[in-house]
């Protein structure tokens, strides 16, 4: 770690002593080795132009509906040493995804026109987190040199395994979780091995969908090495080399230079728990020590928590936890891309062997999400203690649920549902309400009841489950659906029910979600959180309740008139509203009694940094 | 002109509303003698703008009121309101359980946005002015509960207690059925007939409720301005004398009538641009093209999009701002790149361009308007692209404080020259617009060396020249007035209008009498729009048009349907022409997959007489029409370039680059190796001898 200040980025500024540029062609590279500020934001353009259009074509053309409706998948383009140059999504930048193939094939043996493929999770050291996610890559030539390598990534609905879907709570170990590909050289200069395809595809459950799958990502990263073989034309690719690294160097300078804003010398520390791990184990807690002094950075992760029998084990890379330090820390500004540079804030992050971020394998990891929601959320928690509260609060993790089964006429079905939850307040805005991830998106009850046998019920705002806070963090969501096959089991992920998200600042935490079956009648059952197995009968109803994002600041001083309009709209019941905010509403509750409330709002209820079921000044 | 044009009413004027000027094109259809005027837009109530532009173009072309056949209007005013947020209080009605279905949108943070900071953008209605109401309709349009009518009463009288203006009525899967919606609107229209009332099934009878029901409330959401917008148009035009017909360009680059606006206001939400593409199509198909770009590239912004067979490109997953808006429109690729862009280099040595303008106030640094950061136009003057004067001489530009700018911002910074600054930023901003006229060529499957540039507002033909040349395409087409096509647009457009439905059909077991069923209620529809709009009959035309894709995929790809009825030849021709359509778009085909039919479309036609435009006398001495010369830099050096005044530049005129093309409402510039030839009908036709 350099010292707060010494901005790498200013290598990029150039003594002018070039001739100039001769052509009035936009892609025309400038003599010499280096590549100048002009070309480089061309570069840039251009890599994240191919990054969009790989991307379109996959959400365009695949078939699982995790890929097409719920858009869990990405493109990323690699510099030809194997750094993460640019991608849209949050993952990737962690390293080591192209050196899981190199480990297998020498780089001298690698030909223009390959294509290579792998979901290996403890072979690719972490790289692959959970094993239905597939990766392809292509290395792209110039000459007999490899420029630049290209990776479109997806999760696929179903690759074999324990169930339906690949996934389940009921998992021991990782070979219940579907088939597992190593690094493969799924084609040779071009021509497919098609070998290998059939073997895939005889071990998923809805085969047609996972071809399809595999064709829309081979196009996507086919196109990649296109425009990669292009871009190589156009600039020269000792140029495009160069303008690789001075990307990933600008990124890196910046996230260095705002880690230097927030973490001063010292100690920081963030603990953080996962309910249970489905088998009847937990909590789970994650304990993440900060170290900060001049010259060096060190985060120790080696206190958490012993790995699960259950599949909520998370097999961290290496630099994944200093990659989320830096994507918050840079926080989508457009100027710099999202590249390996995020993860340069960190020199060194401690995993202990055996424990929940480096199970031993052949643990199993297909739950990994909720793990890695609440090492997001220790991250938020190391910045809040590093700036006394200047940052985002805690928020859920994203739900998902499976209903298995066969339909009246025969044909089994699989649908996963993901369901969006609250996202932490931050110190300018509230936290957004019903959110899954980044580009993930609902399916849309029109069709889930076109395609599936179910109907659903309701789909609304979770209320309450939103932090208070001056800024209030946002709520979950809440969907009930009815059977209508003979039978179906149903599978449910739903953690911080017992721990629920914090707030900071004197915000407040969230309310947790839960699932019920049957709700309000005679037969209610309460399924667990994290279960698998639940059999449903037709005119069930399933009812998944998610949780929400911590509050972020003071709640009395949120303007009463937000507080009324969150109470008008459904996001906030009337009694947690006087409870939590101090307002006081007229007698029908369609307005504020300004007085009253400013008499109740003068005797402020004291508050510490952190809210977890009552005001604290530590994570525990 | 002649007396008896005049009484023939002959003449049809488009209006053209943008953010700071509004351009009114008159046509003598007779003669094909055109007329601009040019005026400042009033945005406080564009109507004012849109008569002064009219009583403007009808006094300097001397043609009276009476001769007007028709006025053709592309509006912005739906466009800001969705854009500013500036709509009325407007309610919805819901099925009970999906209140939060526009709360909740697609429960994503939009790609390539951070989960950290991004702020969801607030709805155009607000929760508590919805309303849910029991009664369910399933996806096959059987009826499962009843609609509770008591329930929709009581809304209609809390609607009017709380002030709502419009309503918005969305019931799940009313694309099946419309039954429920078409109760309700009754029951609204008793109780409280003062609420403007849209129903989902009537703006866009498709599957998805997020994507319908944002679609139906931006359309109650501009309904009441747009109906009062368009009723004081209807009397400006009157006052005027004026008594032809006033239709509206819509976002799919038709024009209908003022009735069906009122109605369907957001079909207008894209008016603008789609007017712009319809002009590139115009001026291209006058000259002989049938496959062309159009860049519209203005102060702020340039727009982009595909014309292809002499038809422009239309899409159903358009956005306005935040929303999408599942209506076919042109499928038009914006970015924030234009003349006024502003080049910026950060703390940390990163240059941008755009998206931040200086816009019109305080303008780029060489109009002295108080301007001090450097923009993409003064980064043009700098190196010659532009000579010290705009409008005619009537405007002069400030060379020194436009280098100055750029020296002391950027070159200096940055440790290079001032020309090779003003290049960078030029390349740069070159680079965007090439990224966004990748996106409607390339990336749908075409390539763009088979299309021809066609660029235009009034920095279009500054930067045709390098982006062809980047693109590799051959020919550039300048329109005779780059900075009104859109305008010229309005008058060369057709009555146009869109018929969808969703119907779930798949290849191995289709069922035809159904799909056949509902092809025939579309016609209906829109053989009785066609009969509402006076159209005759032998300027009708339909074309059905059918959304497939691969079953299981989720996006789905227009194809004109192949053949003149529904019966298994035309359905497997159909299905044929999706593969090769996916093949084309996405490089592969499936023909071992189920292929799914998921909305069918029909689109009515009428057509107008096609403007003819009057040919330019042949060119004479072409040195004759050099005004002035510009130092401008090429190839490393400064040469001196001619300026050539465009108005005395005859038919069949050549010039080469490099040198610069003047007139009134635009600049051209024709880089060295580019030779341009002007057309009879007064286009410039560029070829890059370079490609």
């Amino acid at each position: 770690m350099n010292a707060p200040g010494a901005d790498k980025t200013d290598t990029i500024r150039e003594p002018g002593k070039r001739m100039l540029n001769t052509s009035a062609d936009v892609g025309a590279g400038f003599a010499g080795t280096g590549c100048d500020p002009i070309t480089l934001e061309l570069i840039q353009g251009a890599m994240m132009a191919a990054v969009g259009e790989m991307e379109a074509l996959i959400e365009r053309t695949a078939m699982s509906p995790f890929i097409r409706e719920k858009k869990d998948f990405h493109a990323g383009i690699y510099t030809g040493d194997g750094r993460l140059v640019a991608t849209s999504a949050l993952a990737g930048a962690s390293g080591g995804l192209i050196e899981a193939v190199l480990d297998v094939f020498p780089r001298d043996t690698l030909r223009e026109g390959d294509i290579y493929w792998y979901n290996d999770c403890y072979g690719s050291k972490g790289v692959v987190t959970h094993t239905p996610d597939q990766v392809f890559i292509i290395p792209v030539f110039s000459g007999a040199e490899i420029v630049a390598w290209v990776e479109g990534w997806a999760h696929f609905n179903d690759v074999g395994g324990m169930r339906p879907g690949s996934l389940s709570s009921d998992c021991t170990d990782i070979y219940q979780e579907g088939i597992i590909i190593p690094p493969v050289r799924l084609a040779r200069e071009g021509v497919i091995n098609d070998d290998l395809l059939r073997i895939f595809y005889r071990n998923s459950r809805f085969p047609e969908m996972i071809q399809g799958d595999v064709r829309a990502l081979l196009a996507a990263v086919r196109l990649g090495q296109k425009r990669l073989k292009e871009c190589a034309g156009r600039f020269r690719p000792e140029i495009l080399t160069d303008a690789f690294n001075r990307l990933i160097d600008r990124t890196a300078g910046e996230a260095r230079r705002r880690f230097g804003d927030v973490f001063q010398p010292g100690e920081y520390n963030a603990v953080e728990a996962v309910d249970s791990d489905g088998q009847g184990n937990g909590p789970f807690r994650l304990r993440y020590r900060l170290e900060v002094s001049p010259g060096r950075v060190l985060l120790d992760t080696s206190a958490t928590d012993d790995q699960s029998p259950g599949p909520i084990n998370f097999l961290m890379g290496p630099k994944v936890a200093a990659a989320t330090l830096g994507d918050y820390l840079i926080a989508g500004d457009r100027r710099f891309m999202h590249n390996s540079g995020i993860a340069d804030v960190v020199d060194e992050t401690l995993l202990r062997p055996g424990s929940l971020l480096q199970p031993h394998f052949p643990a199993p990891l297909g739950y990994r999400g909720v793990t890695l929601m609440r090492h997001i959320s220790a991250c938020l928690g190391l910045v809040a203690r590093a700036t006394g509260g200047q940052s985002n609060a805690s928020h859920s993790a994203y739900v998902i649920y499976y209903v298995r089964g066969k339909a009246d006429d025969g044909s089994y079905f699989l649908m996963s549902d993901g369901v969006g939850v609250g996202y932490g307040a931050r110190p300018y805005a509230d936290g957004n309400d019903a959110i899954y991830l980044p580009a993930n998106e609902n399916y849309p009850c029109e069709f889930v009841e076109h395609v599936y046998p179910m109907r659903v019920l309701r789909y609304e705002i979770n209320p309450d489950t939103g932090g208070a806070g001056r800024w209030r963090g946002g709520c979950g969501v809440i969907r009930e659906i009815e059977v209508l096959a003979p039978e179906a089991m149903l599978s449910v992920r739903i953690d911080s029910i017992v721990t629920p998200p914090w707030g900071v600042n004197g915000g407040m935490a969230a309310l947790p979600g839960g699932c019920v079956i049957n709700p309000g009648m005679t037969n209610e059952r309460v399924v667990p959180g994290i279960s698998d197995g639940t059999m449903v009968y037709r005119g069930d109803i399933i009812r998944i309740m998610t949780g929400g994002g911590g509050g972020w600041g003071h709640p009395y001083d949120r303007e009463a008139e937000r507080v009324l309009e969150d109470v008008l709209g459904g996001f906030l019941t009337r009694p947690r509203a006087e409870a939590d905010y101090g307002v006081v509403f007229t007698a029908d509750g369609r307005s504020i009694d300004a007085a009253a409330t400013a008499a109740r709002r003068a005797v402020r209820p004291p508050t510490r940094l952190f809210h977890q079921g009552q005001y604290q000044d530590e994570l525990e | 002109m002649s007396a008896e044009v005049r009484d023939l009413r002959n003449a049809v004027i488009g209006v053209d509303t943008g953010g700071t000027f509004t351009d009114v094109t008159l046509l003598d259809l007779a003669s094909g003698q055109v007329w601009n005027a040019k005026t400042p837009s009033t945005p406080d109530d564009p109507s004012r703008g849109f008569a002064d532009g009219v009583a403007k173009v009808l006094e300097i072309s001397g043609v009276p009121a009476s001769a007007v056949a028709r006025v053709l209007h592309g509006t912005t005013v739906a466009t800001n309101l969705i854009l500013e947020n500036k709509g009325p209080k407007t309610g919805m009605l819901v099925t009970d359980g999906f209140k939060f279905v526009v709360e909740i949108g697609r429960q994503d943070v939009p790609r390539g946005e951070n989960l950290h900071a991004w702020v969801k953008p607030r709805r155009p209605i607000r929760p508590q002015h919805i309303w849910q109401i029991r009664g369910r309709i399933d996806h096959k349009g059987r009826e499962l509960h009843p609609l509770d009518e008591a329930a929709i009463r009581q809304a209609a009288d809390a609607m009017v207690a709380a002030g709502i203006v419009a309503v918005s009525i969305v019931f799940l899967h009313s694309y099946a059925s419309s039954v429920h919606e078409r109760r309700a609107a009754e029951i609204l229209r008793e109780v409280a007939p003062e609420i403007l009332v849209t129903l989902s099934s009537d703006v866009m009878p498709v599957f998805r409720e997020y994507e319908r029901s944002m679609t139906a409330n931006l359309n109650a959401y501009v309904m009441a301005a747009v109906s009062t917008y368009v009723a004081r148009l209807e009397d400006r035009v009157r006052d005027l004398g004026i008594r032809s017909p006033l239709m509206l360009m819509k976002s799919s680059g038709g024009v209908t009538s003022v009735r069906t606006v009122r109605q369907r206001p957001v079909e207008t939400a894209l008016s603008g641009p789609a007017a712009g593409g319809v002009g590139a199509n115009f001026v291209g198909s006058s000259a002989g093209e049938t496959n062309m770009i159009g860049i519209d590239i203005g102060g702020t912004s340039a727009d982009i999009s595909l014309i292809y067979n002499g038809e422009l490109g239309l899409t159903d997953h358009g956005r306005i701002g935040d929303w999408p808006i599942g209506l076919p429109m042109v499928d038009i690729a914006t970015i924030g790149a234009g003349g006024g862009s502003i080049a910026r280099l950060s703390s940390s040595g990163i240059l941008t361009v755009g998206p931040e303008s200086a816009g019109a106030a305080p303008g780029p640094v060489c109009y002295g308007r108080g301007g001090i950061e450097p923009t993409v136009t003064d980064a043009h003057l700098v190196l010659g692209h532009l000579p010290p004067y705009l409008l005619g001489g009537s405007f002069r530009l400030d060379l020194e404080a436009a280098t100055d700018a750029i020296r002391t911002r950027i070159a200096q910074p940055l440790g290079m020259s001032v020309e090779r600054a003003a290049q960078g930023i030029l390349r740069i901003a070159d680079n965007s617009m090439v990224g966004a006229l990748r996106i409607v060529s390339v990336e749908r499957g075409f390539d763009p060396r088979d299309f021809a540039l066609v660029p235009f507002g009034g920095a279009g033909p500054l930067h045709g020249g390098s982006l062809a040349r980047a693109m590799g395409m051959r020919r550039i087409l300048v329109p005779p007035a780059p900075g009104v096509l859109s305008a010229l647009g309005l008058l060369a457009s057709n009555l146009k209008a869109e018929f969808a439905r969703t119907c779930v059909q798949r290849s191995d077991s289709p069922d035809l009498a159904i799909l056949g069923e509902v092809f025939r209620n579309l016609e209906s529809a829109a053989i009785k729009w066609l009969d509402d709009e006076q159209v005759p009959a032998d300027a009708r035309t339909l074309r059905r048009v059918a959304s497939l894709r691969y079953q299981n995929q989720g996006f789905e790809l227009s194809v004109t349907w192949q053949g003149d009825s529904v019966d298994a030849a035309a359905f497997a021709a159909t299905i044929e022409d999706f593969h090769v359509t996916h093949e084309r778009i996405y490089s592969f085909a499936q023909r071992d997959t189920i292929v799914e039919i998921t909305t069918i479309r029909v689109d009515a036609v009428g057509t107008f007489p096609r403007p003819r435009l009057s040919e330019l006398a042949p060119a004479g001495n072409i040195r004759e029409a050099v005004t002035d010369t510009v130092s401008m830099v090429v190839d490393d050096a400064r040469v001196e370039a001619p300026v050539y005044n465009r108005d005395l530049l005859g038919a069949g005129a050549e010039i080469a680059g490099p040198c610069l093309v003047v007139q009134l409402d635009s600049t051209v510039l024709l880089l060295p190796g580019q030779v341009g030839v002007v057309q009879r009908l007064g286009a410039l036709l560029v070829t890059d001898t370079t490609v």
